[in-house]
């Protein structure tokens, strides 16, 4: 992602998610997607809080990618789809 | 001179308004309508099967604005594999990385699950993008007194528009990683002002800093 001016703490998030549920939408790191946007967009697409929509946005920063949501195949095919609509680098995947 | 957008009025008041003069706005025209030419569905999925419509590079839409980066950029090596490309794409594939990155393989896991995510999405996903590409395209050109004043709509579909250009350019411009930002800074800085690639990464630095303003005024508060 693009820099912030702005320097934070990062914390962990989604480890420890809905371990029972199999699939999962994946944003990556890319060097041209703006921290505020990012953030924008979780927050907008969806309707996360700004606190955990910018633990996400970090994660994403810091340690390449973070998982954003959690649930049925077709729900995850419907995120991906969504997120790359807004131009973020967005994949699903069996959760394993 | 430009001036970001900031957020104006309350509910259905609500806008996001701009100062950007006429040369601003003819740039931001011609870079949605670059990337509407390079995403246009006509030389979509079935017709990126035929290899023999294969955009030769020289009608690559943004050798206007990255001529000459060749040399600038030598240390920069566009990756051509799907593996270096951080599985943005599908090996096998010939075509240009920016449409891998807005359209990135959706599965790193399943190829087939990524191949017909595609054949399912990648259609409307464009033609999503070009419509809002027009729209922002249409609501600069009714612009008066250089004074941009978008709906709250208006200015998520402009926010997305302003996305799209800055990764076809930004891939232009060789950014992989996060680390080539920051050598791009280096090279901004050591290039002769009139070279094509500083004027570049100029017009990349102006479409940072004005979605930087735009998101920004745009997000929730909590």
């Amino acid at each position: 992602m693009s820099i912030a001016p702005v320097e934070q703490e990062v914390t962990s998030a989604g480890a420890d998610e809905a371990l029972d549920v199999p699939w999962i939408t994946l944003v990556w790191n890319d060097p041209v997607n703006l921290m505020s946007y990012v953030t924008y967009v979780f927050q907008s697409y969806f309707g996360y809080t700004r606190e955990k929509s910018e633990m996400l946005m970090l994660d994403v920063h810091h340690k390449g990618k973070a998982v954003v949501s959690t649930g049925p195949r077709e729900k995850m095919e419907i995120d991906t789809e969504a997120l790359q609509g807004f131009g973020l680098w967005a994949t699903f995947q069996k959760d394993v | 001179m430009a001036r970001g957008f900031s957020r104006r009025g309350r509910g259905a008041g609500l806008r996001f308004a701009a100062r950007l003069d006429e040369g601003e706005r003819a740039l931001l025209i011609e870079l949605f309508n670059q990337v509407r030419d390079l995403i246009d569905p006509t030389d979509s999925v079935a017709a990126q099967s035929d290899s023999s419509s294969t955009q030769p590079v020289s009608e690559d839409p943004f050798d206007a604005i990255v001529a000459g980066l060749g040399a600038d950029f030598g240390s920069v090596t566009v990756p051509d594999s799907s593996a270096e490309l951080g599985g943005r794409g599908f090996g096998s594939e010939d075509r240009d990385p920016a449409l891998d990155r807005l359209f990135p393989a959706a599965n790193r896991t399943d190829e087939d699950a990524a191949r017909e995510f595609r054949r399912l999405t990648e259609d409307s996903l464009r033609a999503r993008k070009l419509s809002g590409l027009t729209a922002s395209i249409a609501a600069l050109s009714e612009v008066v007194d250089d004074r941009v004043e978008l709906s709250e709509q208006k200015a998520i579909t402009f926010l997305v528009a302003l996305t799209d250009v800055r990764l076809v350019l930004g891939d232009r411009l060789g950014l992989r990683e996060d680390a080539d930002a920051e050598r791009l800074q280096a090279i901004a800085e050591a290039v002769d002002p009139q070279e094509p690639a500083a004027y570049a990464i100029v017009v990349y630095d102006f479409l940072t800093w004005l979605q930087e303003t735009l998101a920004t005024s745009m997000l929730p508060r909590h």
